[in-house]
């Protein structure tokens, strides 16, 4: 339905997506995924028919969309990253505004404007003005302004940036009954893989303006078939446990953290004993050894090199 | 587009405070500022016998519209002078007179321009009456019709254009901070109004309208004419309760005075498209704008009249500053009386500055993806 084909895009000497190669069908949620700068939204802004690309081509239905995307943008829901909505208009003001803007009016507007609201869980605080909203009501009145005009085709840029987990799982929950209910096609941007992982049919990530991979959770994964995550956890670590554990030259990767170390190690390898014993060296003590079956961040940082929020 | 304009009134009304804040500011620096002066005319004491003052001279002095010549004894006369009260008072005889010059500026040596002018008038008219052996009152008001009638008719006619030469300085302390805070604080309040546009972009609400079957050229309008609106309404505002609460009587020309303020709102509100889209964030907006507006305000004459500038360089800059031309059409229809003729190279300066400023500012925006 909706092709990116060779996409390139430069600002001045800086090429922020290079060759990206994509394809979005009906009905389904792609996840595109990578960290800050990996040229997520510049892709998504073109997307959108937002900025011109530098070279290639977005086909929607076969037909380019670079002179002309007006055929796409009929059928668009754009929810940016930022809250773009006017800060001292009421919730219903907003949805009004936005409305209108699409050609609503009338009995048609209102109904439109309640059934979002429900959608949203927003009904009973709609004549109040959004500065004095939560975060998470902020990004959830983001999203219904995009779906007022029944769109086809949701793009969601991060939609849960810096919001409570109560408010992100509602979201999530709204965006994957959207996809239910109303076959709506969503291209979700995000660097929280758990959202990715929980929403997504397939998955691009980017990383430095390039599509690094693509496929289906399951395909992502296989990515790492031949290795095993080991997380490692304790209440602190300390400088000699971690470089005893740098100097062994069979773990591929290491991930520190505040309190979890993640290795990536060959399948077959036994490590258990070798990190207990250097533990037991380092007087360090552990709190657990697990293996776990790869995740999309292990992929991720097979893949770059480094996490997904780093 | 009438939605977006819907939408920036709502949002003007739940938060007018920049709006109020800057239009009592320009009231109360006009008043404070200018409380030194009178919103008429200038008064200059005037001191003579009561022939004098009953003489053709006296008449002249009392129709002047520049001045307002005030009689006072000559001890008085002398007094405000020393005091510092009078710039300059004038002793007059039927023939001759004498100016009392306290502070040597260029007001006082205005002074004595003008009376020096209404004594050759009145001489001039004298001579012509005796040349003509007029000596009734009826014989020398025919003489006086067919002087104006020649005057009105003249053989060669000389075109007018501004600005004004040094020559005809007035400086009147009170208009002059009148006009020149009014133009000063709107920049500001326009310069704030066409601030969302840049945080509407950066916010994503351009993108939404881009999607919609919105048109681009809708949203400029739409945008521009409510910063327009606000700047206008305020400098309406301001000059209203000048003219009906404070008295000032703009030489006669109120609404010529409200409409010649329309190409410098426009030249303002296209000087704010250029900057917005010259910075990248709210910070450099919030640092560069006073700036500008300040240095915008020193150059072209908002806080001191600019005939006083001596400075080239200064002088140069204030070509390009679309306040030198607020202030030189405002000046020119409440203080010098201009025609029409002579405001309409201040006017179509300033309507081409704003073209020219939105023209470019716009093109950056577009180009630079703001």
């Amino acid at each position: 339905m909706l092709e990116l084909m060779d996409l390139t895009k430069t600002f001045k000497h800086t090429e922020a997506v290079k060759n990206v190669n994509m394809f979005i069908e009906k009905g389904e949620i792609v996840g595109l995924l990578g960290p800050n700068g990996a040229g997520k939204s510049t892709a998504i802004s073109m997307l959108s028919s937002l900025v011109e690309p530098t070279s290639g081509d977005v086909r929607f239905r076969n037909k380019s969309m670079i002179k002309n995307p007006q055929s796409l943008r009929e059928v668009l829901g754009l929810v940016p990253q930022e809250i773009a909505l006017y800060e001292d208009l009421t919730a219903l003001e907003n949805l009004k505004f936005f409305g209108r803007i699409y050609g609503l009016k009338g009995q048609q507007l209102q109904n439109k404007i309640e059934e979002v609201l429900d959608q949203i869980g927003l009904y009973e605080r709609r004549k109040e003005v959004v500065k004095t909203f939560s975060g998470g009501m902020k990004r959830r009145l983001n999203i219904g302004v995009a779906m007022l005009h029944n769109p086809e085709i949701m793009i969601m840029d991060e939609p849960t940036v810096g919001i409570d987990p109560q408010s992100r799982n509602y979201i999530l929950e709204t965006v994957k009954r959207l996809n239910e209910e109303k076959q709506m096609t969503v291209i979700y941007t995000s660097h929280y893989m758990e959202e990715v992982e929980f929403l997504c049919d397939r998955i691009y990530i980017m990383d430095k303006g390039n599509l690094i991979a693509s496929g289906t959770k399951d395909e992502i994964k296989q990515i790492l078939s031949s290795e095993n995550s080991i997380s490692i956890k304790a209440d602190r670590w300390n400088d000699e446990f971690i470089k005893r554990l740098q100097d062994i030259p069979t773990i591929q990767r290491m991930k520190v953290e505040e309190k979890e170390i993640t290795i990536v190690v060959p399948k077959d390898l036994n490590m258990f004993a070798a990190v207990a014993k250097i533990a037991d060296e380092s007087k360090l003590e552990l709190r657990s050894i697990d293996i776990k079956a790869p995740t999309l961040e292990d992929v991720f940082l097979h893949l770059t090199g480094r996490a997904l929020r780093d | 587009m009438a939605g977006i304009l819907f939408a920036k009134i709502r949002s003007f009304i739940r938060n007018p405070w920049t709006f109020l804040l800057f239009t009592a500011m320009s009231i109360g620096f006009a008043i404070l500022i200018g409380s030194s002066g009178n919103f008429n005319t200038i008064q200059v004491p005037v001191t003579g016998s009561e022939a004098v003052q009953e003489s053709p001279i006296g008449d002249a002095l009392k129709e002047n519209k520049v001045y307002n010549f005030v009689w006072k004894s000559e001890e008085d006369m002398l007094e405000q002078v020393e005091t510092g009260k009078a710039e300059a008072g004038v002793m007059v005889q039927e023939e001759d007179y004498q100016v009392v010059i306290g502070v040597d500026s260029a007001n006082s040596q205005l002074v004595e321009q003008t009376i020096k002018e209404i004594y050759m008038d009145v001489l001039q008219q004298e001579k012509l009456y005796a040349a003509m052996k007029a000596t009734t009152a009826t014989e020398k008001q025919a003489i006086q019709d067919k002087l104006d009638t020649a005057k009105e008719n003249p053989v060669f006619s000389i075109q007018q254009a501004s600005f004004r030469s040094d020559d005809a300085f007035i400086y009147d302390t009170a208009s002059h901070s009148l006009f020149g805070f009014t133009l000063f604080f709107v920049i500001y309040t326009i310069a704030y109004t066409v601030l969302p546009i840049l945080l509407e972009k950066k916010e994503g609400i351009w993108d939404r309208m881009i999607l919609s079957p919105l048109k681009k050229w809708e949203m400029y309008v739409a945008n521009l004419l409510y910063s327009f609106v606000i700047g206008y309404i305020q400098v309406l505002v301001i000059f209203f309760i000048f003219r009906y609460w404070v008295g000032v009587d703009f030489n006669g020309r109120f609404i010529e005075t409200l409409l010649v303020l329309i190409p410098y709102v426009f030249s303002i509100v296209s000087l704010s498209i250029f900057i917005t889209a010259l910075v990248k964030n709210t910070q450099q907006f919030n640092t560069v704008l006073p700036i500008l507006a300040v240095s915008m305000a020193m150059i072209g004459g908002a806080y001191w009249p600019i005939e006083i500038v001596e400075n080239e360089i200064l002088l140069f800059l204030a070509k390009f500053n679309p306040l030198t031309f607020g202030m030189e059409v405002l000046n020119g229809v409440a203080v010098y009386d201009y025609s029409f003729d002579e405001l309409l190279l201040p006017i179509s300066i300033l309507f081409f500055m704003g073209v020219l400023l939105m023209g470019i500012g716009i093109h950056l925006m577009e180009r630079r993806h703001i």
